[in-house]
Formats: C-alpha cells, structure tokens, sequence
C-alpha cells in the first residue's frame, strides 16, 4: 500500500506553500516526507558542469536543511534528497521508489506562455507522473 | 553533502555524465550548432577572400587542422575532469593557478568579444530580412538593435531555458540546407555561365593550401579558420553522452564535422567563383558579400533563406557563446579565483545569473564603445578573438600533454591521441599566435589598416585584454581569500580514471 508524500522544494512562494500543506498532511497520516530539489544545471547537453552543479547541489542543502527543519517543527518524519537530475526525472523516480502516495509542488502562477517557456514541473508532473499530483499555488 | 536518511535512494550527488542522454540526430545537430556555421561563414567569408584569393577554400580546411588536434586536449582532460570551468580547471591542475587563470580569463574575454559581433551581424541581417536596407548601412541602427540582442540573448542565458535546443535541430537544418543550395545554385550558374561578368571557374587547386601565395596570407587565413571551428570541440566531447554510445557519437561526430567541411568549402568556392576577385575586392565592409550575393544568385524571394539562416544561427549560437564564459566565470568563483558573487546561481532558473549579467554587460559596453571607435568592428574584434581563442586552446593541449605524462608512453594510441595531436595542436596554435601578433603590429599589414598607440587594433584588444587580466590576477592574489593560489601545478591523471576503467572522479579537490 503506498504511503509517504514526496515534495518537489526549490524555495518559492509556491514551493512554500507547497510545503506547508504537505507537512499537514504528513502529520495528519502519520507518514513520512520526502523532501527533494533537482540540482540539474539547466543547459544543452554535452557540456562540462562539474562547479555548476556543486553550485546547485549547495544550493539545495542550504534550501533542504531549511524546509527539513520547519517540516521537524511541526512533527513531520522528514527525508532531503538533492540530485543531479531534472525535476520530473527526480520526483518521479523518488516517487516511485518510496512507494509514496502522492507528490506535492508549488505553482508559480504563470502564464501558460512563460511557463512553456521556462518549462514548468507540475505542468509536466500533471503528464508524466503515474502517480497523484497536488500542485500548490503561491498564497 | 545532503543528508539521506532513506537507503534506499542512491547517493544523492550524481557526478559524472548521465549515460544514454541523446541519440544520433541530437548528437549530430549538436555537432553542427556549436560551431554556427551560417553565422560564422557570414561573418568571416568577406575576410577569407579579401585575404587568401582564390585559396580561400583551402585555407578553410587548413584551419581545421589545428582544431582537429586540440579537439582532442578538450577530449581526453573533459574524460579527466568535467568541470564547467574547462580550460580554467585543466590549466589549473596541470600548469598551477597563474596559467591557469590567464586561461580562464581568456575564455571569459573571448565571450565578450564575441557576443558584440553576434549582435552585429544578426542586427545588420534582421534589417536586410525585412528590407530596411538604409537601416542596415547605418551603424547607429545597427548598433541600438545589436545592443538590443546582447539584452535578450543575456536574459535567455539567464532563464536558462531549452527551448533553442529544441528549435536547433530544425535551425540547424534549415541553415545548412538554406548555405548548401546557395552553394549549389552559385556554382551552377557559373558552370552555366549564367553568372556576372567576372566569375571564375572553379578549379580543384583552389583547395590545395600549398598553393596559398604566403606563410603571412596563410597565417591570417589560419587565425581566421580558428574562429570558424571554434566549439567543434563539443560535438567530439559528447561521446560518453549518446545512446549506444560505442558507436553513434563516431558515427555523429563525423558525420557533422564531413558535413561542416563540405559546407564551409563548398560556400568559399561559391563565393570566389561567383563574384570573382575584382568583385571581392570592392567588399571592404566584409559581411554584407554574403547577403548581397544571395540576392545575385538565389534572386528574390529565395535569397531571404540565406539571410535568415545566418539570422537564426547568429541568435542560436547564444548559448554556445555566452555559457561557456559565465560558466568559466562560474568555475572561478567556486574555486576562489574570482569574487565568490559570480558563483551565485538562481533559485529559479538554476543559472550562474549574477556571472552571466556581467558578461552580458560587459559585452554590451565593449561593443557599444568599440564600434563607435573602430572602423571594422567585426574585422578588429574577430582578429583579436581568434587571439585569445589561440591563446586558450594552445594552453589547453599543453595541459592535456602535462596532464596525462605518465600515461604518454603506455600504448601507441596514447602516444598519438593524448600525447602528439594535443601537442602538435598547441604548438601550431602558438607559433599562430607568435606570428600573427608580430605580422598584426604592423598596423599597415592587417586589413583594417587602423592603429592605436602604433600597433594594430586587434593586436591592440588582445593585448589590452591579456594586460587586464594580468593586473586583476594579481590584484585579487593580494586582495582576494586564500586557497586558490596556493595550489600546486602539475597534478597528474590518475592512472585507473586514465585507462578508462572507472568514471570520473567526483570530488577532484582543489589544493594539493
């Protein structure tokens, strides 16, 4: 039986937002939280990206260690995960590897336009996950 | 590290190169973009044939040479050590921190340089694509647009987003097929004699560089075909990227750089036999020959594929211009050689957003003050690109060699590919440099014929930009934290990671 959440952090409105209704819910159920940032340097492949992605994956403990804390706070059972992987890549996968129940994101209330410009995760989660998604809008 | 309480999750720092990441065609579409091929040949072609004649064609192969050799420094160090700093990282371990900034410098200096002439051009074509031909002649039209571009291309670097990539694969198609049947008509009317008085029929000894009439005219062509080739290394970097990766990035690297060949030489004789020396010759302002025989050979409206083919591939090629140096940047940042600022990176777009506004910026000013100055800003900034392209690529193939010393002797294939082509890449870049820069003080022998302070105005940015560096470096030696300038040179490959029996190693620390 699938149990857990997983939640996509990169520290914006929507992630926060994100992140506080999924500690509610974890609470609530009693189940653990798996929280990941995606620390793949976003580029053409083929490219050396060693400092880059250093660069992201300090970027995503400092932002974890954060969230992990305030998720602690209020009593949730935390796991952080920072990868070399692209967001969908990455929140699937630990989806799926956990067994979770469902995954948990922020929206960042773009336009369609800017968002397929930039490329927005839960737009593509909403497709590619075979599992539940909630997509939190920034408050 | 980040903490994993799940054991069940891999180690949470992935290093190293994802494994069946591409496939053929985007291997091959890569291999062709990062060298720009329609933007280069634009900006260059007027050049080549005002300086080598009717060898133009074979010094564009000529100068493939060098790149062929050091292709293969950038192949074995980024096998070594894949850090986004490149040259900066790889000079930096082999030779010590003073080359190996100088090194870093250099690339940021190059991205500079370039992204002014990207805008160039692609500003004077976007005027010649919807008509506004006095536009096109007006150098403060063209230079508001330009600035204009840097702005943009900057912000799409920023937003680090991939949507060029996806589009590339159609550009770059579209752009090669768009020079090749310029080529083809050309040279067919010629054939024909349906082309203007003037036009010379195409001989195969056009393509022999031993005919080329001087070492001068061939080193100017060389430093010229420098620039063309620039970033081919990558589409031969990608090997350990593509599916199957025993053989499709071959088979893809080759065969774009079979088909990056067949075009450059292919537009060179196009050009010379079309319009004839006579003709060439009245082209001063070099990259409108290339506009202006498209409407000659492919008539209106077709003519307009050429133009928007070097349109497109001038903005396309942003990413291939401008990353490389604020990664460079980046890279320095990290490891302490540059304020700690420019290794910031966004939390939203994940890019180097604070090292690449400042090369965008800097672009923007040099360019704006530079051509405002200069009287062939695409000429003089090109010249002291390929410099500093020279520069950097000769310390990498001699990094490559130090690098990897004690692997030098362990078989013929490592003789050859590690030791004697980065080796022999460095030395023919070097003595490039050596002699371009003793036949470029001579503000009368380069092409634009302008000087300041007595030597030419390439010779001139070069140095300016090397000296700059220089009294940054050792500003920041004294101002700056400790840690990068004491590291030590001449690491060496570790020999299992050498033979190719392990992936690169994760964590390679800075310091000895």
């Amino acid at each position: 039986m699938a149990a857990g959440l997983v939640l996509g952090f990169d520290d914006s409105a929507g992630s926060r937002a994100a992140l506080a209704v999924a500690v509610d819910l974890a609470v609530r159920l009693g189940e653990p939280l798996c929280i990941a940032f995606a620390a793949q340097p976003p580029t053409l492949v083929g490219e050396e990206s060693r400092a880059h992605g250093d660069a992201l994956e300090e970027l995503g403990d400092r932002l974890l260690a954060e969230a992990r804390r305030t998720a602690e706070e209020a009593g949730a059972e935390v796991a952080t995960q920072v990868a070399r992987e692209r967001s969908v890549e990455l929140l699937t996968r630990l989806a799926d590897e956990r067994d979770a129940r469902f995954i948990v994101v922020g929206s960042y209330g773009e336009s369609p336009l800017r968002g397929a410009i930039l490329g927005s995760t839960p737009h593509k989660l909403l497709h590619f996950s075979e599992r539940p998604v909630l997509a939190v809008p920034a408050r | 590290m980040p903490e994993t309480p799940d054991p069940t999750t891999p180690a949470a720092s992935e290093h190293g190169l994802k494994a069946n990441a591409i496939g053929f065609v985007d291997a091959l579409v890569i291999g062709l973009a990062s060298t720009a091929p329609a933007y280069s040949l634009a900006a260059v072609i007027g050049i080549v044939v005002v300086i080598a004649g009717v060898q133009a064609p074979a010094v564009l192969l000529a100068s493939f040479v060098p790149m062929f050799f050091i292709a293969a420094a950038f192949y074995y160090m980024n096998r070594a050590d894949q850090d986004c700093g490149t040259t900066f990282s790889w000079v930096t371990r082999a030779l010590g921190p003073w080359p190996g900034w100088m090194g870093g410098w250099a690339i940021c200096t190059t991205g500079i340089l370039v992204v002014g002439s990207l805008a160039d051009v692609a500003a004077r074509y976007f005027y010649v694509l919807i008509g506004a031909d006095g536009a096109a002649d007006s150098k403060a039209a063209v230079t508001v647009l330009a600035v204009a571009i840097i702005a943009l291309m900057t912000l799409i670097c920023v937003l680090g987003t991939d949507l060029s990539a996806r589009l590339q694969n159609w550009l770059i198609g579209a752009q090669v097929g768009a020079l090749l049947l310029f080529a083809a008509v050309a040279i067919w009317k010629v054939v024909a004699g349906d082309a203007p008085e003037g036009s010379l029929d195409p001989s195969l000894s056009w393509l022999n560089p031993l005919e080329i009439e001087s070492i001068s005219v061939l080193v100017a062509g060389l430093l010229t075909g420098v620039f063309i080739y620039w970033g081919w290394e990558s589409a031969v970097n990608l090997t350990e990227e593509v599916e199957d990766s025993a053989t499709a990035p071959g088979k893809a690297a080759v065969i774009s750089t079979v088909i990056l060949l067949v075009t450059y030489v292919a537009v060179a004789i196009a050009v010379v036999a079309f319009a004839g020396l006579e003709r060439i010759a009245e082209f001063e302002d070099d990259d409108a020959i290339f506009s202006s025989l498209a409407g000659d050979v492919l008539g209106s409206p077709l003519d307009q594929l050429v133009v928007l083919a070097v349109l497109t591939s001038a903005l396309a090629s942003t990413q291939t211009t401008i990353l490389p140096a604020s990664r460079t940047t980046l890279s320095m940042a990290r490891a302490k050689a540059l304020p700690g600022a420019l290794g910031r990176v966004h939390h939203r777009y994940l890019t180097p957003d604070v090292s690449t506004w400042v090369i965008g910026a800097l672009a923007a000013l040099w360019y704006a003050v530079v051509n405002s100055l200069s009287e062939n800003f695409l000429f003089d900034t090109l010249s002291a690109l390929s410099l500093m392209i020279a520069f950097y690529y000769s310390l990498s193939g001699v990094a490559c060699v130090v690098y990897y010393r004690h692997q030098l002797l362990k078989s013929v294939k490592n003789f050859l590919f590690i030791g004697a082509a980065p080796g022999a890449g460095a030395l023919i870049l070097a003595y490039l440099l050596v002699k371009s820069v003793i036949d470029l003080a001579d503000p009368e022998a380069s092409y634009s014929g302008s000087s300041v302070l007595g030597i030419g105005v390439p010779l001139f940015i070069g140095a300016a930009f090397l000296a700059l560096g220089a009294i940054i470096m050792v500003a920041w030696y004294f101002a700056g934290p400790k840690g990068y300038f004491e590291r030590r040179p001449f690491e060496a490959v570790p020999p299992e990671l050498a033979s190719g029996h392990v992936a690169p190693a994760p964590t390679l620390q800075e310091g000895g």
